[in-house]
């Protein structure tokens, strides 16, 4: 029998470009989540960094920066960055409790992944309270 | 002879530990901190200044900076070179964060500095 030539190959492969039949096992979700959530902690920094220097320069600019906090949509805002620090959070912490080799089996690492995101959900449902 | 194994026979597990250890550093000071926002609750400019001003506050918070720029050039840098396959842009933007990192650490010190 011939082999088949490395593009028939191909051809022969089952193709699956509809992403959205494709559903993460938690594992990997809490992981890529983590990843999203650095890149926007990363790509926030200086809003963060401009938002806590007119906090302290002086009374003038802390009660402008206020004023703007206080829009609903920037709140909308804070609610997604507090989203973003308490999932990279969690499951950082997770991933060091992985390294020192704590609950790396299957069934232990998607419990701690299910625990991860609802320590999540809860710390940003409190966030969202306190703001609001 | 950890030192060793973590310095010359393998020099990528320097920058594992090192993420490693700046997040372990910023855990602990951000859990202080919401810890110490909620005791204290310095609502108001004068609260909050007086809050900010104590000089170990700005030694944690520089150590904290310098600890999560540190995190994020290591970050920034597996996600580049996850997803950029052209090198020539994949250096360009690195050098575009390598920069801005950097830009970040004197900016913070500034503040720190004039608060």
């Amino acid at each position: 029998m011939q082999q088949a030539r490395p593009q028939e190959k191909n051809k022969l492969r089952p193709k699956n470009l509809n992403l959205f039949t494709i559903r993460l096992p938690i594992n990997a979700l809490v992981s890529i989540l983590h990843r999203a959530a650095g890149m926007v902690l990363f790509l926030m920094l200086p809003i963060i960094l401009l938002a806590f220097q007119r906090s302290v320069s002086s009374q003038s600019t802390y009660t402008a920066l206020v004023e703007i906090l206080n829009a609903w949509f920037i709140k909308l805002m804070l609610i997604g960055l507090a989203w973003a620090f308490f999932h990279h959070f969690f499951a950082g912490i997770r991933h060091l409790m992985q390294d020192i080799h704590w609950m790396t089996s299957l069934q232990k690492a998607r419990f701690s992944g299910r625990v991860v995101l609802w320590l999540v959900g809860f710390a940003v449902a409190i966030f969202a309270l306190v703001i609001w | 002879m950890l030192i060793q194994l973590l310095t010359n026979k393998y020099p990528g597990m320097r920058l594992w530990l090192s993420q490693r250890l700046s997040a372990v550093i910023m855990a602990i000071y951000i859990v202080f901190l919401i810890a110490l926002l909620i005791i204290q609750q310095p609502v108001g400019f004068d609260a909050w200044h007086v809050f900010v001003s104590p000089a170990w506050f700005k030694l944690t918070t520089f150590l904290f900076f310098v600890s999560l720029f540190s995190h994020a050039w290591l970050g920034v840098r597996d996600v580049l070179k996850d997803y950029i396959f052209n090198p020539d842009l994949r250096n360009f933007l690195q050098i575009i964060v390598d920069v801005l990192l950097l830009v970040y650490l004197v900016w913070v010190s500034v503040i720190l500095w004039n608060i």
